[in-house]
Formats: structure tokens, C-alpha cells, sequence
């Protein structure tokens, strides 16, 4: 049923990368609990806005859950503390009356602050670009049954290519790792037979990647596991670093 | 003016493979001296820079979001339509462009259609051969299943996150070829507007929204592939920030906007629920596989739905088309829930929404089987409503969904601007009056995969192209413009938000052009349209600056248009007189309430010509002719 | 070589030089417990069984050179993770919570390990390189945990332990890509059982030989 709440926010609000950010309090007042997280900051923009203040700034796009382009720490919590969640699909009704909510953007080396929780995470498209792809040019391929993928393998890769690349388990990290990102990628491709001729470059080069671009390591806290919106397991981290091994000392590539 | 479609000659399963003879091919080597600017990374645009890339042409890709996977292509839940006729079922390419074609109620031109469903092929072996995990039979070989009302099962899913995995495939290509150096990636930027030099598409203006910098790109040719317009409603399944501005503004500049009053409004979505609402979220549309559509017989029932007796319902669908029943395709069900809802039976707070009830289906397979089907959906459903639909039945209503209408163009996907092509949603083309489900995807990868290589060489290759670079006038007079504009929208300082202004837009859109129309309300609210964006230019109120990150500025853009597009909808509603697919005119209705087609004055397509802001756009067409099939009523009864 | 270098240096290297060093520490723990056991069978056992490990000679040699290469490798790379890890993120969280993942060992390896190091050292001090010509090491290990102080110290160190193997153990699998859903649940049991014994194995010792004393 619906019901209206009234919250306390304190939002980061932050000019662009090289300025100081703070904290700022805002009062948002008969919010109803059929809302979503974005669209009672859409509430508190408008308020700001007529107020002659500025709107606070986020990223958003599909509001279904699938973009991956919204994002925020809410309480501690990449996009907030639902289960299998992004921000743009947590509701209001997760929240009491009173509540006082935080709320930060991503933060890590790699991802710098374009403004408030606007950040820029195009180390992740840099990741891909270093390998995350099949070579396979247009017009090139073979009838589509010719290559089987047993059922199991198949659900298997769809898991892992279910990310949507928002960056909470670069957030949700104690390190700042892409660890999940990148090993749902690579496993993605690595478990189809049509991945495979490129593996070991593959991992190779996208690890690489990952490392010079300012993230951090995994020491399997499992925190990503925990807060990824689309339940990515960290098997697939697993995975990645028996490709890598194996990359490594028993391929040919450097 | 009768414009010309530049459909080839020949037999229609002939045409394309004659036409690719035909068209003129650029040197390998030369390739690489060509510049050519892709706007928009969805399926279209993500397709076509990666395969022009491929063969050697010099790619610079712009999107509005943080990254090209973005794109709302990502959104597409159901699947992809290919004529493999895997399932052994009787499908094949005549079946599948039969289909697409009397789908989109025969307001599409039919060698486009029969191309789109030859190439349908070859997107599946590319998708493939690209690594999406499509779903799989325990062999390991393909699976299909039945969509939006097909009789044959051709349609090829991930999960319910086809577009998601299609688009990811796409993305990938595009990726490998920026880290090749061969495409220049520019996410972030909007497209202002179009360059065009000697009647030559040359080049766009960009603004980049982190900045606000106003950046000049020119190219020997643009493809515009920037996605569908559905948010002229405010309220669509579409993302954020799909617009109308690319296309418009290429519209402003002398490409004509063929269909704009076809939009699909598509029946199965979570209902609104408040004024506060963004977005309307889309429950796939295999739901009614298994899901039955009713509400009470009597408007004043007001019991919950389970304590509602079987002799209480109304299965209207089942009852008004008993073949097709619950799968009649979305015009007819979306204009039918909205009867309902009209006749004062719709449930739910509002009244707007009609139940679409799966305790039968859980009866009969069990929940188990139903979880596995729809579990996600369940859940994404249960995640907005805080219903579980399991225990209670869904409830739905239509929501805008997708745009037929586009920018006009030729068989060689050109549109009147030589040198400026459009891919993908933001075209016309291929899907009539209504579009089938399944079939959106497979016309964006086959437009950029499978079919501007071709024509984009043929293009080049017979054209001249003079050095030009952006210090050209034309250049600065785009700039010009969209600096003044956007200088304009800041300094109004009115009293009203961008978005106040888009909800009553909306409100205007969806209550006289949406499912039903008439000519009264389509006056009225032309009306008031014009009324708003007069109030818009003087009473809007637009934070901060240009050169900044600024959100409000960016929406403010885009509204901008959309009032402006709006009128041009209306206008093209009024003048075809005669309902079609999804363009429902109360007046031209058959006895059974159908949408009553008139093929001797209408079967055209109406492409509107830019004449200035207050002046009424010039109208042109392109007459349709079938030559291979015979056009008929659509029935589902 | 360069190829060894760029694979170890990356971060999957690291850790995985981290997961073969910690394993076989693992390896010498349980080696190293099963041996102290003797201790239960009185004063004359235990100096035997450490009379018999010296009989070995070069075999110990070379095991006592290899555990040291691989303790400074592990050392080393866990300071250098550990000084990565924290740069990846110069600005914090004002408030950051835990969604279930970590857990008291995971969250605190890089302070167990510090810890440990700092016990080893002083462990190695007392009983291995000290003058042991004049008597025997039982004596040496009951004069010492004579000392309540040291009793404790002891204690709290195997405790430390304990915390720092939890995670350690099914970590270091999961490092080397050794997660299969059949296999992981049992190695996650595991890693408590591990954590348990060697925190109660070794913790009890000292406790033993003080009451012994
Ligand atoms: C919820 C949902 C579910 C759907 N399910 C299905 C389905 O199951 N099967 C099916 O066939 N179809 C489905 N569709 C339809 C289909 O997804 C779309 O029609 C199709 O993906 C459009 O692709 P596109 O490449 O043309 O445009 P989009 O994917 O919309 O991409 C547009 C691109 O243009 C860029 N852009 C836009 N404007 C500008 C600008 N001004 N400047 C710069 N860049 C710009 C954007 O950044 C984006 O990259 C669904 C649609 C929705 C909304
Ligand atoms: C008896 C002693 C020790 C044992 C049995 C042991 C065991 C282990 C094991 C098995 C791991 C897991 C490796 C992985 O995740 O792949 C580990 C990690 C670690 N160890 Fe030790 N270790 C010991 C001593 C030390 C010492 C002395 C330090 C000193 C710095 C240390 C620091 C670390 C750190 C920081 C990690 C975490 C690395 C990361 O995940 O980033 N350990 N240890
Ligand atoms: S806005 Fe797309 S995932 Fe949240």
C-alpha cells in the first residue's frame, strides 16, 4: 500500500574531480514509498531547482535495472542494501519514516568524479577494449548450429555475461578491484567454444589492462559477490585466474 | 513531391542480391581515406561502426551515455526473429517478411521487409559466431520460441535479456576496433546538430556534457543511428534519455520525417502509479504465453481479485478473438485493455489497469515450471509493486513502447539529405504501422551488420567530395545556433522545471494521440501544444551554465524538441485519414471495432518537410506498392 | 624472463605467489603441529622427535631455506598488495558497510600477517636460533612458557593465527581458480576446521607445558 515518508539526506556533493567534495543535508518531506531511490532524488532535484539551488547530479538511464549506468553508495552499500538490486530499482518502501540516508558515489583510483555522484568509468569500456571481445568480423561466420554449446556451459556463460558493467563491485571492493567485472567477462567468452582461440591473449591483456589502470587486487573478500546488483558469482574470478595461470605458463603469448 | 524509393528492379528475392552488384565498390585501399561519423552505439549504430571499421573506413562514434554498451537497446527483454526455420515449423523467409509486413498492417515498403528477413540469417550466425549465449537445447543446439503472436516459433532469446547479450556482442566488436585505433570513441557528447555542405551531410555538432565544450566533427558521412522518440509521451518504457533531437534536428536541416503518429504502444506494463512516476517498466511480452487478461464483469466490483468467482471475469480477449486469444498482436491488445478501462472495469488504484492472471498456468504446469519461465520478471514485478504474482495476478496497462515513425529513407537506408543515413529505430523503414515483436532487433543488427557496408560504399564511391574542414562556414553557423539556443534556455529563469513541462507534454500526448485518437481531440490538443511551448520559451527555468556537467540543461535540449515534434505527430495523425495498425482513428473503424484501413488513399507513406517552427511542414509521399502480396484485412478473431 | 616477471608482477601473479607461499605455510603447520604433539607423550618424546628431525639434515636444510625464500616472497608481496589495495582508493567512504562478503579474517590479513611476522621472529629467536648446547629444547620451550607473559603472547599469536587461516585457506584456492561448486563448500568447512586446530592445537601447548612446569 502506499504511504509517504519523510527522509534526512546527506548527499556528496562535489564540483568536479580536482575540487573538494562534502557532505550536504537535504530534507525530503512526503516521499512515497512507491517511489524509486531515483526518482525521489528526481523530487529533491525539483526542489532544489525551483529553490534556485543547484540539482543534484547523478547518472541514470534505463531505470530498469539493466543499463548499468546509475549507481551510488547508499549507507555504506552499493546501490543501497536490496539484494541483487541497482539503485535505480531500489525502492523507497525499503526505508522508514525518519531515516537518515547517506549517500556517495563510487569511489575508487580508477573511476574519478565528474560531479557529485557522476563518476567516470570508462576504465571499464578500456578493460574490453584490451580484449573482452570475440574477433570475428561481420560476415565471417559459419551457420549458427554448426557450433553447439551444451546447455549447461551455455547457462553458465549467460551468467556471467549477465553484468551490466555499473562498476558496484569496483565500489563494494575493500581494494577497488575489477576483479568481478573482469572475470565475468572472461568467463563469458572463455567457457564457449568460440572464445577459446583467444583466451589466453584475452586474459592476458585484459588483466593487464585492469592493472595499469589503477585498480586494485583481489584478496577475495567477496564483497563485490555480496552487493553485485546481478548476483555475479565470484566463480568466475575463480576462472579467470585458472586462465590466467594457464595463460601464463603454458601459452605462447607474453 | 512523390519521393522514390530507389527500390531495385527485379524479381523481390532478387533485388537486394542484385543491388549489392549494382552498387559501386570503394577501393580497399581508399577505404581508409574515408571519414565517416556514426551517431548513436545502440544495435544499429554499435553494428555498423565495428563492420565499417572492419573493412577499412576511418569511424568516429559518438553516444550520449558513459559508455556504448548503454545504449537502450540494452532493454530488450524478449528476442530476436531469424528465419532459420530451426524448429522445423514451417517458417522461412517468405513467411517471416509475410508476417512482418501484414504485422506492420501494410504500411511498409515490401522489398525493405524482404531483405530485413533475408539477412535475418546472418545476424544469428554473426551473434553467434560473436559469442552470445543464446539459449540451448541440452544437445547444445539452438532454441527458439514462439513471440508476439507468430505461429511459428523463430524467435532466438537470451534469457530475458536478449538486447542485453545482442548488444553486449556489438559493443564487443566496437571495442576491438577502438583498441585497434580504428574507431574514435566520444561518449558523453550530444548531438546538436547536422553539418551539411553543398547539399552533403558533412559533418555534426556535438556537445560534450561533462563539459559543455561545443565540438565540430566532419566526415564524408554520417549515420545516424540515435534510437526511437518514445519519450515525447514523458511516460515510455524507453531510457532517460532517448530523444528526439538527432532526428529532428536532421529534420530541421531538409531530411523528411516519414510516419511520425505511428508509435506502438505495447500491453503488457506495470501501470502508472503516481505523479512522480519517471518511467514505466516493460513486463515481456511472453507473459501472455502464459498469463490470461481479464477484469471484473462488473465495473463496481471491488472485491480482491482472487475472491472473484470464474462467473465474475471477463477473459475479454478470449472471449472477443478466440483464435488468437490472448496472443493477438500488442495494437489490438493494448486497444482493447484500454476499452475496458474506458467501460469502467479497469482494477487496480487508478482503474487503469487490467489483471493478467497466471493461476491457471500454475494450476496446470505447477509453479516450478512457471518460476523457471518468468521468474525474473516475477521478481522485477514483485521489486516495483511490492506484489508477489504468484499469489495475486499481475496488473497491467499499455505503455508507449516503440516508434515506426523516423527520418524517410531510400531503400539504401539515405535519407533526403544525400550522405546522411539512418539505422536502426530512428529510421521509417521496416515495420509499417506496427511492429511485431522480436523484430526491432533484428532490423537494428541487420541495418548495421548487413546492410550500410553496402550502400554506404556505394555511396561513397560515386560521390565527389571537396576538402572541406571545420573551420567552414557551416560549421560556424551550427554552432552559432546551438550556442544561441542553449544560451537561450539558460536565460529564461522562469518559474516551471524542464520536466513539469515534458509531464504535461506527455499528459497532452498520451490522452489525444496515444491508443485512440480523434480528430477533435488531435485539434485540441495541437492547441494546446502550441500553448505550452510558447509558455516553455518564456517560463522555463533552467539551472546553472553551459560549461559544466549540467543535467537540467541537457533535458531542457531535448524537451525543447519534443514540443516542436509533437505538433508534427498531430499533424501527421490528422491528415491520414484512415486507422492503421497502431494509428486507431475512431472514425475508420470496422464493425468489430478494427482498425479499417483505406488502401486506396493511404497506402503511402507520409514524409513531412521542414518549413519552419510555426508554419505547417510541406507533406510528401511515397506510395507503397505490393507486388507480391496481397493486402488483407487483419484478423485475429 | 620477462614473460615470468610481467605474469607474476600482474595481479593475479601476486596473489598467486601468495596462495602457493600461505599453502605451503599451511603444509608446515600441520607438519609442525603434528610434531609438537609429542609433547603429550612427555619431556623424552619431545626431545627425541626433535633429535630425529635433525637427523634428516640436508633434507631439513633445504625445507627450513625454502620455507624462509617462500615467507620473505609471501611477506613481501602481502606489503606490496597491501600498499596497492589502499592507493586504489585514496578518497574513503564517509560510511562503508559490509554486504555480507568479508569476514574477520578476510578484513584483517594484512594485520594477522604483520602480527605473525613479528611472532615468528621472536619465536625463531627463542627456540631455533638459540645456544641449545647446554640443554635440551623441552627445557628450553618449558623455561620459556614458564613466563605467564609469554603464555599469553603465545596464545593471542596462535589465535592471530587462526583469524589469518580462516581466510587464508580456502583463499588461496580460490586464487589458484580452484572453485568448483562440488568441491567449495567442503574447502570453506575446511578452512574453520584448519582455523580451529591450529588455533586450539598450538594454543593449548603453552598452557599444557606451564601447568607441566
Ligand atoms: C523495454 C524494451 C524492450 C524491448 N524488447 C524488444 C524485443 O524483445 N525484441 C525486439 O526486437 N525489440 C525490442 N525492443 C525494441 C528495440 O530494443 C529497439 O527498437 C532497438 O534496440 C533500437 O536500437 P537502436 O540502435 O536503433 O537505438 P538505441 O539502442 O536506442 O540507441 C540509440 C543510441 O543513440 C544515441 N543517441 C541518441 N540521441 C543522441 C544524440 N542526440 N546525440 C548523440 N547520441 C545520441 C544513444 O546514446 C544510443 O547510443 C524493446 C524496446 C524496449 C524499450
Ligand atoms: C604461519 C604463517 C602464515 C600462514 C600459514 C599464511 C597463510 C596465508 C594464506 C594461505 C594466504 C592466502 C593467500 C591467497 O589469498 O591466495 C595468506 C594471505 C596473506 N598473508 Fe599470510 N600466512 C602466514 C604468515 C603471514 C605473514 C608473516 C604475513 C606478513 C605480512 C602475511 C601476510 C598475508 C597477507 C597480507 C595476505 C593477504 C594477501 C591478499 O589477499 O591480498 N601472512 N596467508
Ligand atoms: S538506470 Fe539503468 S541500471 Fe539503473
Amino acid at each position: 500500500m502506499t504511504k509517504t515518508i519523510n527522509i534526512t539526506l546527506k548527499v556528496w556533493r562535489q564540483n568536479g574531480p580536482q575540487v573538494k567534495g562534502r557532505l550536504e543535508t537535504y530534507h525530503a518531506d512526503n516521499i512515497s514509498t512507491d517511489m524509486s531511490f531515483l526518482e525521489m532524488l528526481d523530487v529533491v532535484n525539483e526542489q532544489l531547482t525551483l529553490s534556485h539551488r543547484e540539482p543534484i547530479a547523478f547518472d541514470h538511464d534505463c531505470r530498469e535495472g539493466i543499463c548499468g549506468m546509475c549507481g551510488a553508495v547508499v549507507n555504506g552499500r552499493p546501490h543501497g542494501h536490496q539484494k541483487g538490486t541497482t539503485i535505480c530499482q531500489l525502492h523507497m518502501r525499503q526505508f522508514n519514516d525518519g531515516d537518515t540516508i547517506v549517500v556517495e558515489p563510487w569511489r575508487a583510483r580508477a573511476f574519478p568524479i565528474i560531479k557529485d555522484l557522476a563518476v567516470d568509468r570508462s576504465a571499464l569500456d578500456k578493460i574490453i577494449q584490451a580484449g573482452g571481445y570475440i574477433s570475428a568480423n561481420t560476415g565471417a561466420a559459419q551457420d549458427a548450429n554448426n557450433i553447439t554449446v551444451a546447455q549447461n556451459i551455455a547457462e553458465k556463460a549467460m551468467d556471467a555475461a549477465a553484468c551490466i558493467g555499473c562498476g558496484a563491485c569496483v565500489a563494494a571492493c575493500p581494494n577497488a578491484s575489477a576483479m568481478l567485472f573482469s572475470g565475468a567477462k572472461i568467463s563469458h567468452l572463455a567457457l564457449l567454444p568460440q572464445g577459446k582461440p583467444e583466451a589466453a591473449r584475452r586474459v592476458t591483456h585484459m588483466l593487464r589492462a585492469m592493472d595499469e589502470l589503477g585498480f586494485g587486487n583481489c584478496s577475495n573478500e567477496r564483497e563485490c559477490e555480496a552487493e553485485c546488483p546481478k548476483e555475479i558469482s565470484i566463480v568466475n574470478i575463480a576462472r579467470m585466474n585458472r586462465e590466467f595461470i594457464k595463460a601464463g605458463f603454458s601459452s605462447s603469448v607474453e | 513531391m512523390i519521393l522514390d524509393g530507389k527500390v531495385p528492379g527485379g524479381p523481390l528475392a532478387q533485388k537486394w542480391e542484385k543491388h549489392r552488384f549494382d552498387l559501386k565498390l570503394v577501393n580497399p585501399a581508399n577505404k581508409r581515406k574515408y571519414k565517416i561519423i556514426v551517431v548513436g552505439t545502440g544495435l544499429a549504430g554499435g553494428s555498423a561502426s565495428a563492420s565499417l571499421a572492419e573493412l577499412g573506413y576511418e569511424v568516429k562514434t559518438f553516444c550520449i551515455q558513459d559508455s556504448p554498451r548503454r545504449a537502450h537497446s540494452i532493454a530488450a527483454q524478449g528476442g530476436i526473429n531469424a528465419a532459420k526455420n530451426y524448429p522445423n515449423d514451417g517458417d522461412s523467409i517468405w513467411r517471416l517478411f509475410y508476417d512482418t509486413i501484414k504485422g506492420g498492417d501494410f504500411r511498409a515498403r515490401e522489398a525493405n521487409v524482404y531483405r530485413l528477413a533475408q539477412v535475418s540469417n546472418n545476424i544469428i550466425d554473426q551473434c553467434v559466431a560473436q559469442g552470445i549465449p543464446f539459449a540451448r537445447d541440452y544437445g547444445g543446439l539452438l532454441l527458439n520460441r514462439s513471440f508476439g503472436g507468430a505461429q511459428v516459433s523463430r524467435t532466438f532469446y537470451a534469457r530475458g535479456q536478449t538486447g542485453q547479450q545482442l548488444l553486449l556482442g556489438a559493443y564487443s566488436a566496437l571495442m576491438r576496433q577502438v583498441g585497434m585505433g580504428r574507431v574514435t570513441m566520444y561518449p558523453r557528447r550530444e548531438m546538436l546538430d547536422i553539418v551539411t555542405i553543398n547539399q552533403k551531410a558533412r559533418g555534426i555538432v556535438v556537445r560534450n556534457i561533462i563539459n559543455g565544450k561545443i565540438e565540430r566533427h566532419e566526415a564524408d558521412a554520417v549515420v545516424l543511428c540515435t534510437g526511437g522518440y518514445g519519450n515525447v509521451f514523458f511516460l515510455s518504457t524507453n531510457a532517460m534519455a532517448c530523444n528526439v533531437s538527432a532526428t529532428y534536428r536532421c529534420y530541421k536541416k531538409g531530411a523528411f520525417f516519414a510516419n511520425p503518429c505511428f508509435t506502438q504502444i505495447h500491453p503488457t506494463c506495470i501501470p502508472v502509479h503516481g505523479d512522480f512516476q519517471s518511467k514505466l517498466t516493460l513486463m515481456s511480452e511472453s507473459l501472455r504465453n502464459d498469463g490470461r487478461v481479464w477484469v471484473p464483469k462488473d465495473p463496481k466490483d471491488k472485491r480482491p481479485p482472487t475472491d472473484i468467482p470464474e462467473s465474475d471475469r471477463d477473459y475479454y480477449l478470449e472471449r472477443k478473438y478466440p483464435s488468437f486469444g490472448n496472443l493477438v498482436p500488442r495494437d489490438v491488445a493494448s486497444r482493447n485493455s484500454k476499452v475496458v478501462c474506458d467501460e469502467g472495469k479497469g482494477v487496480g488504484e487508478t482503474g487503469l489497469a487490467v489483471y493478467l492472471d497466471f493461476s491457471d498456468a500454475i494450476k496446470r504446469d505447477g509453479r516450478e515450471t512457471i518460476e523457471k519461465k518468468y521468474g525474473n520478471l516475477f521478481a522485477m514485478y514483485e521489486k516495483i509493486t511490492a506484489d508477489n504474482p504468484y499469489e495475486t495476478p499481475m496488473m497491467i496497462y499499455p505503455a508507449t513502447h516503440y516508434t515506426m515513425g523516423g527520418l524517410w529513407v531510400d531503400y539504401n537506408l539515405m535519407s533526403t539529405i544525400d550522405g546522411l543515413f539512418v539505422l536502426g529505430e530512428a529510421n521509417f523503414s521496416d515495420h509499417g504501422a506496427n511492429r511485431l515483436g522480436a523484430s526491432a532487433l533484428m532490423q537494428g543488427l541487420a541495418d548495421g551488420y548487413f546492410i550500410i557496408p553496402y550502400t554506404i560504399g556505394g555511396y561513397l564511391a560515386s560521390s565527389s567530395f571537396e576538402k572541406i574542414d571545420t573551420a567552414h562556414p557551416a560549421f560556424e553557423n551550427s554552432e552559432m545556433t546551438a550556442r544561441k539556443q542553449l544560451d537561450k534556455l539558460l536565460s529564461i529563469n522562469g518559474r516551471r522545471t524542464v520536466d513539469d513541462f515534458h509531464r504535461d507534454l506527455g499528459h497532452i500526448m498520451w490522452d489525444y494521440c496515444g491508443m485512440s485518437r480523434n480528430d477533435d481531440g488531435l485539434q485540441k490538443a495541437q492547441g494546446m501544444i502550441q500553448e505550452l511551448r510558447v509558455e516553455f520559451w518564456d517560463n522555463v527555468l533552467v539551472p546553472g551554465k553551459n560549461e559544466d556537467f549540467n543535467q537540467s540543461l541537457e533535458k531542457a535540449g531535448r524537451v525543447a524538441d519534443f514540443l516542436e515534434f509533437a505538433e508534427l505527430m498531430i499533424i501527421d495523425a490528422l491528415q491520414r485519414r484512415e486507422s492503421c495498425g497502431c494509428h486507431f482513428n475512431e472514425a475508420f473503424q470496422t464493425e468489430e471495432n478494427e482498425a479499417k484501413r483505406d488502401d486506396k488513399n493511404y497506402r503511402h507513406v507520409a514524409a513531412w518537410e521542414f518549413a519552419g517552427v510555426d508554419k505547417s511542414p510541406v507533406f510528401h509521399k511515397e506510395p507503397l506498392d505490393f507486388e507480391n502480396v496481397e493486402l488483407s484485412q487483419r484478423s485475429y478473431k | 624472463m620477462n614473460w615470468l616477471t610481467k605474469t607474476i608482477g600482474a595481479s593475479i601473479g601476486k596473489k598467486l605467489m601468495m596462495a602457493i607461499t600461505g599453502l605451503s605455510f599451511i603444509g608446515f603447520l600441520m607438519a609442525h603441529l603434528a610434531g609438537n604433539l609429542t609433547i603429550y607423550g612427555g619431556k623424552d618424546a619431545f626431545n627425541a622427535y626433535a633429535q630425529k628431525l635433525h637427523t634428516i639434515g640436508p633434507v631439513l636444510k633445504v625445507a627450513e631455506i625454502g620455507l624462509l625464500v617462500f615467507a620473505v616472497v609471501h611477506v613481501l608481496t602481502g606489503v606490496w598488495l597491501f600498499y596497492q589495495n589502499y592507493n586504489a582508493r585514496p578518497q574513503k567512504y564517509a560510511i562503508k558497510k559490509s554486504g555480507g562478503g568479508r569476514t574477520v579474517g578476510s578484513r584483517t590479513m594484512p594485520y594477522t600477517g604483520l602480527f605473525l611476522l613479528v611472532f615468528v621472529i621472536l619465536h625463531l629467536s627463542n627456540f631455533t636460533f638459540t645456544d641449545k648446547s647446554q640443554t635440551t629444547i623441552y627445557e628450553i620451550v618449558s623455561s620459556t612458557f614458564a613466563n605467564p607473559f609469554y603464555v599469553m603472547f603465545y596464545i593471542i599469536a596462535m589465535a592471530v593465527a587462526a583469524v589469518h587461516v580462516s581466510h587464508g585457506f580456502w583463499s588461496a584456492f580460490q586464487s589458484l581458480g580452484l572453485n568448483h561448486s562440488k568441491y567449495m563448500p567442503i574447502i570453506m568447512v575446511l578452512s574453520i576446521v584448519f582455523a580451529v586446530v591450529v588455533g586450539v592445537g598450538f594454543g593449548f601447548l603453552p598452557i599444557y607445558i606451564s601447568f607441566q612446569a
